[in-house]
């Protein structure tokens, strides 16, 4: 039986997939707490699973992840930006990334973990898929 | 003399009145900030008077318009 916070979620945030593992991720993902406002999966070829249009995901995670390189010197693994407007997390993990924004105040290891936790969750499904 | 639910109740509500003053204290006072970490575990703050720090914010805004 489906899992009632899952369903909410996903109807919630008008899911954009292109693999079903990564969707599966980010709906759990975003079923986790309500203090989340949208994310996305990046791979190799762009956007595998994104909540909302995955063409501006696209875009705005890969500009969130260069800068992170950018500011570390070096290829950053994780990033935090926390802003008035609200926060930006982003996760490397192998050849996948993944981006989320949050609302003020929300606990950035337990983002982190769950954002690892999704990661996991899209690379079970077996290798990478070039979005297209 | 106090009964002694009363004493326990007192104290948690002291314990309480003092977390709800933290958290609001840590959100009048928390600044807006970037951290990055990288492999091994290594990590550092940049602040928007840096280049770095300014695009990190400038992506992170752009992030969050994405997501409303």
């Amino acid at each position: 039986m489906a899992d009632p916070l899952v369903a909410e979620a996903a109807s919630r945030t008008d899911l954009t997939a292109t693999t079903g593992a990564s969707a599966r991720a980010i709906e759990c993902f975003l079923a986790s707490t309500g203090e989340l406002r949208g994310c996305a999966i990046l791979g190799p070829g762009g956007v595998l699973a994104a909540s909302g249009g995955a063409g501006k995901w696209a875009e705005s995670g890969q500009a969130l992840l260069d800068a992170a390189d950018g500011a570390a010197g070096e290829t950053a693994t994780q990033a935090h930006v926390a802003t008035e407007e609200g926060e930006a997390f982003a996760v490397r993990a192998g050849d996948l990334s993944m981006v989320a924004v949050a609302s003020r105040f929300t606990l950035a290891s337990l983002v982190f973990a769950d954002m690892r936790a999704a990661l996991r969750d899209a690379r079970s499904a077996g290798p990478v898929a070039e979005a297209g | 003399m106090q009964k002694p639910h009363r004493l326990v109740l007192d104290r948690m509500s002291g314990y309480a009145d003092e977390a709800a003053a933290y958290v609001r204290r840590r959100r009048l006072t928390r600044k807006p900030f970037a951290r990055v970490y990288t492999r091994g575990g290594g990590g550092g703050t940049h602040s928007a008077e840096t280049e770095g720090g300014r695009e990190l914010f400038l992506a992170a805004a752009r992030l969050i318009d994405t997501a409303r």
